[in-house]
């Protein structure tokens, strides 16, 4: 066998070029299933950690509308679907979801989104900002971490995100105890459009405390988020606001194995949206899922267009070396032999394309993950150090699989050769 | 009983459902052991077939051949053409790729069991050839002559019983073509192997032990 595996090995030598050019169709499909085995994975896990990191699983976002634009996503619009989101969370839906079986806990909250948000004493403020209303205690499981002295907000009080930080280039203990304007200007206003005239604002907090959340965001109580919400819509008062446009998102905090019957009654019974760690979850796995699906099949493909190639190319030897199998044929080679020494041939150039599609992918990952990694980060994805894991024994598995789909695609031609007739092969010009 | 019996040997080749060539027509003759034997005939009269046959290429024929006895039918088609004969072609067939040594090694590469003496036989058969000194050429470094010595050498690189020589002097000039007939008769003596030379030329016949001479596929 080792001699045969020489002989086989010289023959497609003598052919390096074309050797090399056939198996460029493997090294792309290799190249593109490492990319997924290596890269992919990892992503979807890091996502779901980081994820995770944020919402509990026992936690439910409800809203009138559909927040993250989920189910929108998947379907076309209807005009239920419109009708279901004009239910407006106010104080009825509320005590309803205090009152389902399994809910424990109940933070109403309310985002003031288009806001300039200014630090004091710096003239430029923090870009994408948003600010949640919502009377969570710093040391809550939505907050990574918190640092401040009482966790409790006071009315005035505002915690700010790590992003906050590094934005205005200050540390957690110097950020402590600094002034921050709230701004409203009516040609950013993204509140919703039920509001009343709105007018110009600024209000002005105390920073208490500071979270990690890798997230663009201020928070402050929910009563004093209610109170501008009011103030810059004109509503009369708190009551009217939330009779008229209502809550924009509720936490609903469940007991644990109730999440989903909760989930259940508050999307049927009461026609809520309600985004829950599963909802996520299983939109994450959809969209990596599909991605690796995608990648899949555009690397079968490439595999498939490699093994004719390398049947083309192998049918080809069989002419080129129909003499030669003649000669190896009346000095004593069986047909198994032929056969043999053929499928070996084309294997070798599936391990070709194998080992040069790893090595250039595990070349492209070494030189690309820093950078990635660096994008993550800005992303929000703090908790990954490494976007690419080299997983030997996936490595082998690949190269195995290159060498199966040349042995594969070689059948043929192979065949083909063992069959030959060595007194025709011998005359062959 | 002779080494080789040849027994009624018939070889058609059918071209269409109305066209077909009787290359051999029934052709008997025996052999001994260690004889050197030419075959003679014309283009056509069936020498070449004769030899594929004996050769194990072409297993298509009708009749009987024996060797010691056994029927080569008996043989599997690889096993025979590996051990039991060597063959030398007039083109001389060298793999052009690989050097005098690896050519004359080729068919132990297809021989499934370990073979310890190959190297000793190795050496021996290119001390015999005069070809030491060329062992790294390649075919396309050597002359006629000593492509065929090549040739020869990998004939008998596994000690077969029988080589069989199918117009081995074809395509070298005449004095050339004595030093391999030469090295055939030495090789002959040497080895005690039988060989069966194919020719169309009656001056290399007569280099031989004996003749048998085909006419339209029969010997006469």
């Amino acid at each position: 066998m080792v001699k045969m595996f020489k002989y086989a090995l010289d023959l497609i030598l003598r052919r390096k070029l074309r050797t090399f050019l056939t198996s460029l169709g493997i090294m792309i499909a290799v190249m593109l299933m490492t990319f997924i085995l290596f890269g992919m994975t990892d992503l979807q896990s890091a996502i779901l950690t980081q994820f995770s990191s944020v919402f509990k699983p026992t936690d439910l976002y409800v809203s009138s509308q559909d927040m993250m634009g989920l189910s929108s996503m998947m379907s076309a619009p209807s005009k239920e679907a419109e009708k279901k989101e004009q239910v407006i969370v106010n104080e009825e839906i509320k005590e309803k979801i205090e009152e389902v079986e399994g809910v424990e806990d109940v933070y109403p909250m309310f985002i003031l989104s288009g806001f300039d948000v200014y630090l004091e004493g710096d003239e430029i403020p923090y870009p994408r900002s948003f600010v949640q209303c919502v009377n969570l205690p710093g040391n809550h499981s939505m907050y990574t971490s918190f640092k401040g002295e009482n966790p409790i907000l006071k009315e005035d009080g505002i915690f700010v995100s790590d992003y906050v930080l590094s934005f205005f280039e200050i540390s957690s203990e110097d950020i402590l105890g600094k002034k921050i304007y709230v701004r409203s200007t009516t040609s950013r206003l993204l509140v919703p459009t039920t509001n009343k005239n709105m007018i110009s604002r600024e209000y002005v907090f105390t920073v208490q405390g500071v979270v990690e959340t890798s997230n663009n965001a201020f928070w402050i109580t929910a009563d004093k988020g209610l109170d501008i919400l009011v103030d810059i819509g004109r509503f009369t008062n708190r009551q009217e606001y939330i009779e008229k446009v209502g809550y924009s998102q509720i936490l609903v905090s469940t007991a644990e194995g109730e999440t989903l019957e909760v989930e259940r009654y508050l999307t049927e019974e009461l026609g809520l949206n309600v985004i829950s760690t599963k909802t996520i979850v299983d939109f994450i796995s959809t969209l990596t899922s599909g991605l690796a699906i995608a990648l899949v099949v555009f690397g079968l493909i490439s595999a498939l267009v490699a093994s004719i190639g390398i049947i083309n190319t192998m049918v080809m030897s069989i002419y080129e070396q129909t003499r030669e199998i003649g000669i190896v044929k009346a000095i004593g080679a069986s047909n198994t032999q032929v056969l043999v020494i053929f499928l070996i041939q084309s294997g070798l150039i599936g391990l070709i394309g194998g080992v040069l599609g790893l090595t250039i992918t595990y070349l492209l990952m070494k030189v690309s993950d820093p950078f990635l990694v660096e994008i993550l980060k800005e992303q929000g994805f703090g908790s990954i150090t490494q976007f690419f894991h080299f997983q030997p024994l996936n490595a082998i598995y690949i190269t195995l699989g290159s060498i199966l789909i040349g042995v594969l695609a070689g059948i043929y031609p192979a065949m083909k050769a063992a069959k030959l007739d060595p007194v025709k092969a011998l005359r062959y010009e | 009983m002779s080494y080789i019996e040849i027994k009624d040997l018939k070889r058609k080749y059918v071209m269409s459902k109305e066209v077909s060539v009787e290359a051999l027509g029934g052709v008997s003759f025996n052999i001994e052991k260690g004889e050197f034997l030419s075959v003679v005939g014309s283009s056509g009269s069936g020498k070449s077939t004769l030899l594929n046959i004996l050769g194990g290429l072409d297993w298509e024929y009708k009749g009987k051949i024996c060797i010691d006895g056994k029927d080569i039918k008996e043989y599997e088609p690889n096993f025979y053409r590996r051990h039991i004969v060597g063959t030398i072609f007039q083109q001389f067939y060298l793999i052009p790729s690989l050097s005098v040594e690896e050519n004359i090694l080729l068919p132990m590469k297809f021989v499934g069991t370990k073979v310890v003496d190959v190297k000793q036989r190795l050496e021996y058969l290119l001390d015999t050839v005069g070809l030491k000194s060329r062992r790294e050429h390649l075919p396309k470094e050597l002359s006629g002559g000593e492509a065929q010595r090549v040739a020869i050498a990998r004939a008998l690189i596994d000690c077969p019983k029988i080589v069989l020589a199918d117009e081995p002097t074809g395509n070298l000039d005449s004095k050339t073509g004595e030093s391999i007939l030469n090295l055939l008769k030495e090789l002959n003596k040497t080895e005690e192997v039988t060989i069966v030379l194919v020719t169309h030329d009656r001056e290399t016949s007569k280099k031989t032990d004996r003749v048998i001479t085909l006419v339209d596929g029969k010997n006469v």
